[in-house]
């Protein structure tokens, strides 16, 4: 059943990426891991695209605890927004750490910096993982100019941009204002799936 | 004289990308300016990675170094990856501790009398002409101040030393050491009058974190920004900067 669960969301980002530049995706919290699951599988299948995923969420390594299968890819760099702020120490080679998830700007710059060491045929794209979060731990205001820009660079660079917004009742309206500056929205339910 | 009259050899490029384009290309050649900023706000840094990109690019650089010693200074250094060790085992980068320099003079450590600051202004314009180079940094001219007692001294000493490195066209970098969150750009008032350009390295305050700011305050010759840009400090990058992002700080 799960699996189910997990391919139809495979396919359906898969889709939207394909035609779309930027995506976003608003979910609610329970269909959270399913979702993040469905984006490391499709990762590791594809072996010959650059993905950047940045963690405002979860500390990277309890990331890679979680899906061991991610370890040994070499198509993923993370940007980790959170392990310093929670006095989380520990080194990872495919990890570029940002003292906190308010120094948007540097967050940017490691996204930037990432993607400029790969080779220019080489499809790209970039998680935000996620929207709320980011606006929990910063003004919304600062977090749309943010986006903004992020959504703006990644397109001048032919970097596709998938997006989380993770359902919470009393961000709903900026979260509304921000997704809505991706090509295209999707909606998770699981009745949907 | 405005920067599109300045050809691309009167500019010296720091080799921070988004600082050179802020400079209209580089600092005028021959300037002395100012880095200013309070302790850990990354001037040491910024004035190696000024050092080291142009090494790499063949224009022999020379440090002096005041208020860290040399193991000090190499040890933090090493950390970061544009710092090239080839580069000062080749001579292309020249570390120098200017209290071993005033010792060997015979200087009073502590405070220099006219005719020892005179020695010592000597001395720097004879390894800077010796070794021919095109990037000077003193870290910092505020300890070095400290040492000249007077105002009279200060302005001397730079104005001095500023004239002979610009007749050689070498471009130099002296650090200033502020308080933190102080609009001030000098400890004596008087070397940020004498200097060509000062760049501000500062922060904000964002929901209890600090964000490290740069600013480029004045730069003499070059019509540049004025604007207040984020800072950052990477192993990987040294200083990078990034357009600020404004809404409500
Ligand atoms: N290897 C490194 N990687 C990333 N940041 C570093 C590294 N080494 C030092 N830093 C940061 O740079 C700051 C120090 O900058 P520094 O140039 O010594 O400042 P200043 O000379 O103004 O006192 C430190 O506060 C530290 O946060
Ligand atoms: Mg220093």
């Amino acid at each position: 059943m799960v699996n189910v669960l997990i391919d139809g969301l495979k396919e359906r980002i898969s889709n939207a990426i394909k035609i779309n530049q930027s995506i976003g995706i608003i979910l609610p919290a329970s269909n959270y891991p399913d979702l993040v699951q469905a984006l490391f599988e499709r990762i590791n299948s594809t072996p010959e695209e650059a993905w950047v995923y940045v963690t405002v969420t979860k500390p990277c390594d309890n990331i890679l605890s979680q899906f061991e299968f991610l370890k040994d890819s070499k198509n993923i760099k993370f940007v980790d927004c959170i392990s310093r702020a929670a006095g989380i120490n520990k080194a990872n080679d495919n990890c570029i750490f940002v003292e906190s998830p308010t120094m948007l700007e540097k967050i940017g710059l490691e996204i930037i910096n990432i993607f400029k060491e790969v080779d220019e045929n080489v499809k790209k794209y970039l998680v935000i993982d996620s929207l709320t979060n980011l606006i929990i731990y910063n003004d919304p205001d600062i977090v749309t100019e943010f986006f903004y820009h992020i959504i703006n660079r990644t397109r001048t660079k032919n970097i596709h941009t998938i997006s989380l917004a993770i359902e919470e009742e009393e961000l709903d309206k900026y979260l509304t204002r921000l997704i809505y500056l991706n090509d295209k929205i999707l909606k998770v339910r699981d009745s949907f799936i | 004289m405005p920067i599109t009259e300045l050809s691309k050899n009167e500019l010296c490029d720091t080799g921070i990308e988004e600082l050179d384009v802020m400079l209209g290309g580089g600092i005028p050649t021959g300037s002395t300016v100012l880095v200013v900023g309070s302790s850990g706000s990354g001037k040491t840094t910024l004035c190696m990675q000024y050092l080291i990109n142009g090494a790499k690019k063949g224009e022999r650089g020379v440090f002096f170094t005041i208020t860290e010693p040399l193991f000090k200074l190499t040890k933090n250094m090493e950390g970061f990856e544009f710092y090239d060790k080839k580069l000062i085992e080749s001579g292309m980068v020249n570390l120098i501790d200017l209290r071993i320099i005033s010792e060997r003079l015979g200087l009073d450590t502590e405070k220099y009398t006219v005719e020892d600051a005179s020695a010592l202004l000597d001395i720097l314009r004879d390894i800077a002409d010796e070794l021919n180079v095109k990037r000077l940094v003193i870290d910092s001219i505020t300890a070095l101040c400290y040492r000249l007692q007077t105002p009279e001294m200060i302005r001397d000493f730079i104005f001095k030393l500023g004239s002979s490195l610009a007749a050689m066209k070498c471009t130099t970098l002296l650090t200033s050491e502020v308080p933190p969150r102080k609009f001030q750009y000098s400890q004596y008032g008087i070397e940020e009058f004498i200097s060509d350009g000062i760049m501000f390295l500062g922060d904000i305050e964002r929901k209890g974190d600090l964000i490290r700011t740069f600013q480029l305050v004045k730069m003499r010759g070059a019509a540049h920004s004025r604007t207040k840009s984020a800072m950052s400090i990477s192993t990987k990058n040294g200083v990078e900067l990034a357009p600020l992002l404004k809404s409500r700080e």
